[in-house]
């Protein structure tokens, strides 16, 4: 399975990117928005999509609505992975078309919980 | 006006911290940073990382700071990195780990405040820019293994 680590923190990517090759995922980076779009273009299929919501260049919150304007892209699963902890700030993401919703600070048993709830936990994982 | 967006207390920001560090920095449920009850030295080689949180439609802001000292700030960016102990940290990689770090505490001040705020990408310098003493807000100075940090609000009017 592969994954999509969308966060202008390098620290945050390597963090977010560690705890999914432990669980099996092959990870590609993204420093913002606008790069993880110029990844998907590419044509690679991903199934998970972890994004955080401030990034220079393009934030989180309009990647995933330009993520969900395009057919092609709605197999993928897109996570807020975010300090933007407010009821309203969740909302807004969800109603733009993300799936689940993540607060930094996270632990990895949080991140693969969350995983196993969108029943994206590679099967080795699971077993 | 500022007091009433702003009623964080210091045992918030103290259980902000303690999250941040648990689940990003030392691992496991084990809590190593805690309130330092000392008076804090002066720091002899500082650094500081801090996001601001703008409420736009009251013209009103709140910074969080985070201060430390170089080794310090080396050994948090190890342990972000999961780097070796021995291993040198590089400008970048501290810049980056040290600016999250501020990120993730002040994104979590951020939805205590009584209005809904913008949150700023992290700076981090040797010091922050300094600000009038009246916008001081709050502060906590924390131990961690050894090193002191120091986590502050200030009003941005």
């Amino acid at each position: 399975m592969k994954a999509l680590v969308i966060d202008d923190s390098r620290t945050m990517r390597r963090i977010v990117s560690s705890v999914l090759t432990d669980l099996g995922y092959e990870t590609v980076e993204a420093g913002d928005g606008q790069q993880a779009l110029d990844a998907l273009e590419v044509g690679d299929e991903f199934q998970l999509a972890c994004i955080d919501w401030n990034m220079p260049v393009m934030d989180g919150l309009t990647f995933v609505t330009k993520v969900r304007e395009n057919r092609a892209w709605r197999g993928i699963t897109l996570m807020m992975v975010t300090t933007e902890s407010e009821h309203g700030q969740i909302v807004r993401a969800l109603a733009a078309g993300a799936h689940e919703y993540l607060i930094k600070p996270f632990t990895p048993d949080a991140l693969r919980d969350k995983l196993e709830l969108l029943g994206l936990l590679p099967v080795e994982e699971i077993a | 006006m500022i007091a009433g967006l702003v009623t964080v207390s210091r045992e918030q920001i103290l259980a902000i911290t303690e999250d941040v560090f648990a689940a990003m920095i030392d691992g496991g449920s084990e809590v190593l940073v805690t309130e330092r009850h000392e008076p804090v030295p002066a720091p002899v080689e500082p650094l500081c990382a801090w996001v601001d949180m703008t409420v736009a439609e009251l013209g009103l802001g709140v910074r969080t700071i985070v201060r430390t000292e170089r080794p310090a700030a080396d050994q948090l960016t190890r342990a972000l990195l999961m780097m070796d102990a021995s291993e040198a940290v590089g400008q970048e990689d501290l810049v980056d780990a040290f600016g999250e770090l501020a990120n993730v505490v002040g994104g979590n001040v951020k939805s205590l405040l009584a209005a809904p705020a913008v949150l700023s990408l992290p700076s981090v310098a040797q010091t922050a820019p300094e600000l009038p003493e009246n916008q001081f807000l709050q502060d906590i100075a924390l131990d961690w293994r050894g090193s002191v940090l120091v986590v502050s609000l200030w009003s941005l009017v």
